[in-house]
């Protein structure tokens, strides 16, 4: 497995070289059936324990359209790949790929698609975008992470909301286990949902999803998200916010709530300034935070990532600086 | 950005509309509404009503291909690549290229669904505009 995904590297990085009309960041267009591109990220972090420099994501990905109705995703990718402890001096990673993605779409109409397969949960902005590169701070906010299964080995109808402007619906469901329950955040058996996404404008749109799901612990929980977002060439100003109830084997209910607002200017096309302040409160786990964040964003070109953050804790000990390089082919 | 748009809009009034988008005249469309034409040139639509629609782009930075860009898309170049980066995470690829007005029409011409922009003055009788800026 390792090997033959290795091979696909190495093939992506080939084609790359011979292609004519290639442009970083938008993959190799082989032919209608078949494009192909992946991506890197590496990430150094300084906190109070320890200094760590870590090769995190390393993907290949190929799509294409079969026909015009049905097309296809495939994206396999190694995390951690590479970790070393540059306080300690100690080393590891894995280097075995897993199923990130691996989905058919079948368009029926605007109003009416059929997704299968393994995809990426279609809640809020960031688990839309979850790679380093597409982010426009090193981390994310912890409710992206912590509260909800980031991917779905299911169906999701979605579409157009006929008879409306620019209002999209996804009708999302799973009844069985993960395709690839290594990496998956919370591993699960049953998740479903609804999501729905509003257009206001060119500037901004607006959305919000609800959805339960079962963990393999059998641990029943239920959430209800919000999200609003202005966009223009120099402002970007963002905010979500979750609460989930969760119903812990039938003894207690508890409950998490989690958001943040983050503004982002960008003074260039590639120079970005970049605030956030999160709120995270998980009563079963009694993990609340209070967390700032400064981060600044360099883009050389798009595809090229390069940014630095320091994060201000409410849990002191876990103020932390990262920076990270990443790229998409 | 606004400045821009509003010149180009300026330009188009004052002196007529430059390029026309065409489409084919066995095509089951007669009009298409600059925020249609966006959302299809940004793949989020495929279809008006029951026609499918195949967008057409000019390769490279010909000034037709920019005053569509930023009088009917509304989106600059630099924000256009971001998206498409974004896009192409997403498996989603940008409108297929043509490499001139001549080709263009004669796609549009033969491929049923297809659209296109083309200066004001090749739009004749052999295609039907649908949208002019």
């Amino acid at each position: 497995m390792y090997l033959r995904l290795l091979s696909l590297f190495s093939l992506l990085l080939l084609s790359i070289g011979h292609a004519d009309d290639y442009e970083l960041g938008h993959g190799v267009h082989v032919n209608d059936y078949l494009n192909v591109g992946g991506y890197f990220s590496s990430e150094f972090e300084s906190n109070s324990q320890s200094d760590t420099f870590t090769l995190d994501d390393v993907a290949v990905m190929a799509y294409g359209d079969i026909n015009p109705m049905f097309s296809y995703l495939a994206e396999f990718e190694a995390v951690g790949f590479y970790h070393r402890n540059l306080t300690d001096g100690t080393e590891d990673g894995s280097q075995k790929f897993h199923a990130e993605r691996f989905y058919g779409d079948l368009w029926m109409s605007d109003d009416f698609n059929i997704r299968f397969g393994k995809m990426i949960t279609p809640i809020g902005y960031w688990n839309m975008e979850p790679i380093n590169v597409l982010r426009d701070t090193t981390s994310s906010p912890l409710y992206s992470m912590l509260l909800f299964p980031k991917f779905l080995t299911g169906i999701d109808i979605n579409g157009y909301v006929p008879k409306t402007e620019g209002m999209r619906y996804h009708l999302f469901g799973q009844n069985n286990r993960d395709l690839d329950e290594e990496y998956i955040n919370i591993p699960n058996t049953h998740f479903f949902g609804f999501s729905l996404e509003k257009e206001l404008s060119m500037e901004w749109n607006t959305g919000g999803s609800v959805g339960e799901y079962i963990t393999k612990t059998n641990q029943r929980t239920r959430f209800i998200e919000a999200n609003l977002k202005y966009d223009d060439t120099q402002w970007q100003i963002m905010t979500e916010a979750l609460i989930a109830k969760s119903d812990y084997n039938d003894i207690q209910d508890d409950y998490a709530l989690a958001g943040y607002a983050q503004a982002m200017y960008r003074y260039t096309p590639e120079h970005a300034l970049i605030g956030r302040y999160e709120y995270y409160n998980d009563h079963h786990t009694e993990y609340k935070d209070n967390i700032a964040i400064l981060g600044y964003s360099y883009r050389p070109l798009y595809p090229i990532s390069i940014k630095g953050e320091y994060q201000w804790h409410s849990q002191h000990d876990e103020n932390r600086a990262l920076f990270s390089l990443s790229v998409l082919f | 950005m606004k400045t821009i748009i509003l010149f180009f809009i300026f330009v188009s009034t004052v002196f007529g509309a430059q390029y026309s988008i065409i489409i084919s005249k066995k095509a089951a469309v007669s009009a298409l509404s600059a925020d249609q034409i966006r959302d299809i040139y940004l793949q989020k639509r495929h279809s008006v009503g029951d026609q499918k629609i195949i967008p057409l782009n000019l390769v490279g930075q010909d000034p037709s291909r920019i005053a569509f860009e930023n009088a009917v898309i509304g989106m600059g170049r630099d924000r256009l690549n971001a998206y498409w980066v974004k896009q192409h995470f997403q498996g989603n690829s940008p409108p297929i290229t043509q490499p001139s007005h001549e080709s263009i029409k004669a796609f549009v011409q033969n491929v049923e669904g297809s659209i296109g922009y083309v200066p004001s003055s090749m739009a004749d009788a052999s295609v039907k505009v649908i949208y002019e800026f």
